[in-house]
């Protein structure tokens, strides 16, 4: 008899633990809690993926295909699991979804329920729908998705752009202390698209540490030195309206020791990546653990970042912490491995 | 009586009578000592101005500028890591010398700040360990003679006031480079000690010492060996009418 494994989110990192599963010849269900699958890269339309710059879809529309295609993965769509219980070494869980509730019984869990978009209008300091063109490498990345590379406020092309880097990451005020990780990374690549699609708008970053970690930073390097990409210095305290339809970005120049106030056209925040609510959710109703940063808490963070605390659950993706997308990919193939392997053991 | 006094009183220093003057630089107060306006006399503190003391635009024609030049065609890689600052012969002895602030001003074209350092923009000695050591061959030597240039372009005024070149030691300079086709350290070193009127140590003992040192280990007579560069007369002749197009610009200019 095949193995029946609970895989909850269908990100990428759930997507491609149920893939790997399905192909072992493994019963995956898949409970998602939007319309569709293909989690945040779907939802916010990311066109482009670092590093490489190639075509989201064909890393997200290739996993939904191979999730659509694979006979034995049940898809469970605006659907979540509702109750959820041990049943000796396996686990008992009721999906609600609109067809009603389903109780099946499953040999072990795959938890992938991803993160969230910080919300940069938490933090008001950065007047965030205050003014239309302050927006955020989300909104942007769904404008280039939709190949509409114009300000907001009057769809005319930009002038003169600001990134701002560590939206709602690295801020004890906000309460996320940590780094999101791929914020980074992100600005200057769609700095890089922004620049190759108005060459002669100037691109600024206001950056306290790039942190394009690894071979990213090739992306940097290119951002600077191949379409004059304009780091600067120093975190900006406050937006403001300025004139001729102008976004006023005040902060301090920490090279020059120069306080500034200078007018944009657009600013793009760098927001972070959170928990969101759905950790703690999964958490109290699977009884794992929640760590101090509001995401999913590994068993040992070093040697198995893809358990939880519970024997038979696992973890993947960005669930227990910002991640890029290869990452996640990378873990949901472990956690499909090692609950795969929890599945047959206890069989 | 008293309105003797008041005839007597000194003209007002330029914005002497804001109370924190000392927070505000010079360049930043307009003030005019004699004004009229509609008749109405509004001399000094009553047409008094301060200017934002924030900068309020990053004017980045400069950075085209020197990007567009042989020298500063690199500018755009720079992250002011501060190796160069970190590397230079000149910024212990000048503090105000500091070529990764140099170029980030270039950079974000803030020739406000950079005007305070037209003294000291100059310092640059050429040893190259900056260039040598940029993680991203920014090239910072060479962008300090675009910085240069770039100074001369836009202070002109103040680089006449500010920096007097030294004829005779132009000369010094011409005449080796012509003569020569390299720099003569030992030349250079007696014109300087003649210049600053330390003639007669050129006899003392360190000098002989030290000449004998260099004739014992060969390095006096290297020179001789070394000869001019190749192919030096062509090289001389061109040197020679760019110097002497140089000198009749500069005077015409003046």
């Amino acid at each position: 008899m095949a193995e029946n494994i609970l895989v909850v989110g269908g990100g990428p990192a759930g997507l491609n633990a149920a893939v790997m599963l399905s192909e072992l010849g493994v019963n995956v269900t898949l409970v998602e809690r939007d319309s569709f699958i293909g989690g945040n890269p779907k939802k916010f339309k990311y066109k482009f993926l670092f590093p490489d710059m190639q075509p989201a879809d064909n890393v997200i529309g290739e996993l939904i295909k191979k999730t659509e295609s694979g006979g034995n993965i049940k898809v469970y769509y605006s659907s979540e699991v509702s109750d959820f219980k041990e049943n000796g070494k396996k686990f008992d869980a009721t999906i609600k979804s609109a067809g009603g509730s389903e109780t099946k019984t499953f040999d072990s869990v795959i938890v992938a329920t991803g993160f969230e978009h910080f919300d940069p209008a938490r933090d008001a300091k950065y007047s965030y729908q205050l003014f239309d063109d302050v927006i955020d490498i989300k909104d942007l990345e769904r404008m280039m998705g939709e190949n509409n590379f114009v300000r907001p406020s009057n769809g005319q092309p930009p002038k003169n752009v600001a990134f701002i880097l560590c939206v709602g990451s690295r801020d004890r005020h906000i309460g996320n202390q940590y780094c999101s990780r791929v914020c980074c990374t992100i600005s200057v690549k769609q700095a890089i698209e922004l620049k190759e699609h108005f060459p002669d708008c100037e691109v600024y970053i206001f950056y306290m540490d790039i942190r394009t970690y690894g071979f990213f930073e090739d992306l940097y390097w290119q951002a600077m030195e191949e379409h004059d990409v304009q780091i600067v210095k120093g975190r900006i305290a406050e937006i403001t309206s300025g004139p001729n339809n102008t976004v006023v970005c005040k902060g301090e120049d920490t090279l020059l020791r120069g306080p500034f106030e200078i007018p944009f056209d657009m600013v793009v925040l760098a927001s972070g990546m959170e928990g969101g609510p759905q950790s703690p959710e999964i958490s109290s109703k699977l009884g794992i653990e929640l760590d101090e940063h509001g995401f999913l808490k590994p068993e040992n963070i070093t040697l198995s970042p893809f358990k939880s605390n519970k024997a038979g659950i696992f973890l993947a993706g960005a669930c227990t912490g910002p991640k890029a997308i290869s990452d996640s990919i990378t873990e949901g193939a472990a956690a499909a491995m090692n609950a795969y392997t929890y599945a047959v053991k206890n069989r | 009586m008293a309105l003797k006094k008041q005839e007597q009183r000194p003209v007002a220093e330029k914005g002497e009578h804001i109370i924190a003057r000392h927070l505000i630089e010079d360049d930043s107060i307009k003030e005019e000592k004699n004004l009229v306006i509609d008749g109405v006399d509004v001399s000094g503190r009553w047409n008094t101005f301060i200017l934002s003391r924030v900068d309020s635009e990053f004017d980045r024609s400069f950075f085209r500028e020197i990007k567009d030049t042989v020298v500063g065609s690199r500018i755009n890689r720079c992250w002011q890591c501060g190796m160069c600052t970190a590397s230079c012969t000149v910024t212990p002895l000048y503090r105000r010398f500091n070529p990764r602030a140099f170029i980030y001003m270039m950079q974000l074209g803030n020739l406000k700040e950079l005007k305070k350092y037209i003294d000291v923009a100059w310092r640059c000695v050429g040893c190259y360990k900056c260039s040598q050591r940029c993680p991203k061959q920014v090239n910072p030597a060479e962008m300090m003679e675009a910085l240069g240039l770039l100074i001369k372009k836009y202070f002109p005024e103040e680089v006449q006031s500010k920096l007097k070149v030294d004829e005779d030691v132009k000369k010094i300079y011409d005449d080796m480079i012509l003569g020569h086709g390299r720099l003569d350290l030992a030349k250079l070193h007696t014109s300087a000690m003649q210049k600053t009127g330390r003639t007669k140590e050129l006899l003392g003992k360190i000098e002989r010492d030290a000449i004998f040192k260099m004739a014992k280990d060969g390095r006096a007579f290297s020179i001789l060996r070394l000869g001019k560069p190749h192919n030096w007369n062509s090289s001389k002749e061109a040197m020679g009418n760019y110097l002497k197009n140089l000198n009749t610009i500069e005077s015409s200019e003046a």
